[in-house]
């Protein structure tokens, strides 16, 4: 029993540490602000971590659109109340659906591939170099791609929702003929601004910042070996996908439980 | 205490775990001239090379860079140090995003205050250097192992330092960029005035460039002499070392229990071992 209990608490101790850690890290990463290459270096770093994003983004939300749309005629139309399609597909979209789905693809699309590049640099010895060139590899390497993250998934979510809500439209209007001033008008009337798209970003903001948190402290920890890039990366994954998930009902219950 | 050599060693210890890799080792580097630091695999050359290029901190005594503790300087100050250190690595370690171009300027770039003309002159002659000024718009992707390494060597001589250290550089060359490399080497350390500090277990190619050769094993320094002392020496280590014999006082085999004991042992264990291939 008691060497159960002192396992358990060894353990503990150990994330707790492995925690503090990753903290350290961020924190000695963001201390200097960038300066003026800072820029381009954040700019190259939006372009990789969101710019080859969007594709699988757009895709993703269009048919996640489209599924909320049909699924929502099915359904509403049994009560007759097939208008209330378009508030039904902007709700789930801009409270729930596109900031979970859209951290859990940028966490396996952007995430793992930051974690990959970082473990590599370490096992190849780019660190290291940088460290003897007198070049702070987590200014240098873990910054940018940290605020590029944290910049990137809130405009992703964004759009992610746009995308998504057309495919709504294309379904239960186009298709299923849904006329198409109610699903916008019952969509303008139910959404209110700071109550769902606001706290929609709040969430896209948390989730950014914990996935490329994980991500960076994945690779930067990593074994450099290639069994050690491959776990980091698989744990970069797994870590993310429970944080985001974990962290969405935390935020759901404290900005829509109490109502 | 009296500094003389311009890598200073005192006393230094250090551990991973609870394995002991160096035990109180004193060495000094004497300026100017290049020493190979030699070594069965495992005897911690590469842990050493970190230990003065200050990546690492000894657990005891310290190691003094151009007189100066370098356990006791603040970030900015080891920065200002390591300007005046080249590093080549095993792998080369080249920035895979920059050209072969960038690659040279990047020190130069962190470092000074060039402007564009005198970089892009500054790189090229480092690269004619080596060889290698018509390959520098390559990415390091398309340079083969031992150009990749040249062009590391004329990155870590960019800043023109006063010590270069080496890890490891003939690893996995061939025979003829083995000797382009020793050549270059050697030339470096004489026209530029550098103190080469080399990590290798390639005798004839140590032998063939040192001043100086270290040798480590057991956690301390087996020797610290000329190329002709050591292949002349009578101390049963060095010798076996040096000769390359598979037997003698280094043992072939990592630490373990008796084999007789091993093979009598109960066989449950042995069944607890299987299936981790499974």
């Amino acid at each position: 029993m008691i060497n159960l209990v002192s396992a358990l608490g060894g353990q503990l101790l150990q994330r707790l540490a492995l925690l503090g850690q990753a903290l350290l890290m961020l924190l000695q990463s963001l201390r200097v602000l960038p300066g003026k290459h800072g820029l381009s270096r954040l700019i190259q770093q939006l372009y990789v971590v969101g710019v080859q994003s969007l594709i699988i983004m757009l895709v993703s939300a269009l048919f996640i659109g489209m599924v909320l749309g049909l699924q929502g005629y099915t359904l509403l139309s049994a009560y007759g109340s097939e208008q209330a399609v378009g508030q039904m597909v902007a709700l789930t979209l801009v409270r729930e659906l596109s900031p979970v789905v859209a951290a859990l693809l940028f966490a396996g699309r952007a995430g793992s591939a930051l974690t990959a590049e970082i473990g590599l640099m370490k096992a190849t010895e780019q660190l290291a170099s940088l460290e003897m060139f007198g070049v702070d590899p987590l200014h240098r390497i873990v910054a940018p791609r940290f605020l590029a993250g944290l910049i990137c998934l809130p405009l992703l979510v964004a759009i992610f929702s746009l995308v998504g809500i057309y495919g709504g439209h294309i379904v239960a209007v186009d298709w299923l003929g849904v006329y198409s001033g109610s699903y916008w008008g019952n969509m303008q009337q139910a959404v209110d601004f700071g109550e769902d798209v606001i706290n929609g970003m709040i969430k896209a903001l948390v989730f950014a910042f914990v996935v490329s948190w994980i991500a960076l402290y994945q690779g930067y920890s990593c074994v450099p070996t290639s069994q050690g890039i491959s776990a980091a990366t698989t744990r970069t994954v797994v870590y993310s996908s429970l944080a985001i998930l974990g962290f969405d009902f935390i935020l759901t219950a404290l900005m829509f439980g109490g109502a | 205490m009296a500094v003389n050599g311009i890598i200073e060693i005192h006393n230094l210890s250090f551990f991973r775990g609870n394995r002991a890799i160096f035990k109180d080792i004193d060495v000094s580097i004497a300026a100017g001239k290049i020493t190979v630091i030699m070594g069965p695999s495992g005897t911690g050359k590469t842990t050493l090379l970190r230990l003065i290029g200050g990546q690492l901190q000894p657990h005891r005594g310290e190691v003094q860079l151009f007189g100066e503790n370098i356990a006791q300087l603040n970030r900015k100050q080891l920065n200002q140090l390591r300007g005046r250190m080249g590093v080549l690595f095993q792998s080369g370690a080249l920035f895979t995003d920059l050209t072969v171009f960038e690659n040279v300027a990047f020190p130069l770039r962190e470092h000074t205050q060039l402007n564009d003309m005198q970089l892009h002159d500054r790189v090229l002659l480092k690269l004619e250097a080596v060889g290698l000024r018509g390959a520098r718009d390559l990415m390091p992707s398309h340079l083969s192992g031992g150009m990749a390494r040249r062009v590391a060597l004329a990155r870590a001589v960019a800043l023109e330092p006063e010590i270069i250290l080496y890890d490891e550089p003939f690893a996995g060359q061939d025979p003829i960029a083995m000797a382009v490399l020793q050549r270059l080497i050697k030339d470096l350390n004489d026209e530029m005035r550098l103190t080469s500090v080399l990590v290798s277990h390639d005798i004839a190619e140590a032998c063939a460039i040192a001043d100086r050769i270290i040798l480590l094993g057991e956690g301390r320094v087996l020797a610290h002499d000329t190329p002709e002392a050591l292949q002349t020496s009578t101390d049963p280590a060095v010798r076996q070392f040096m000769h390359g014999e598979a037997d003698g006082v280094i043992p072939f085999h990592f630490p373990a229990p008796p084999l007789a004991e091993e093979l009598l042992c109960d066989h449950a264990s042995v069944a607890d071992n299987r299936g981790g291939l499974q």
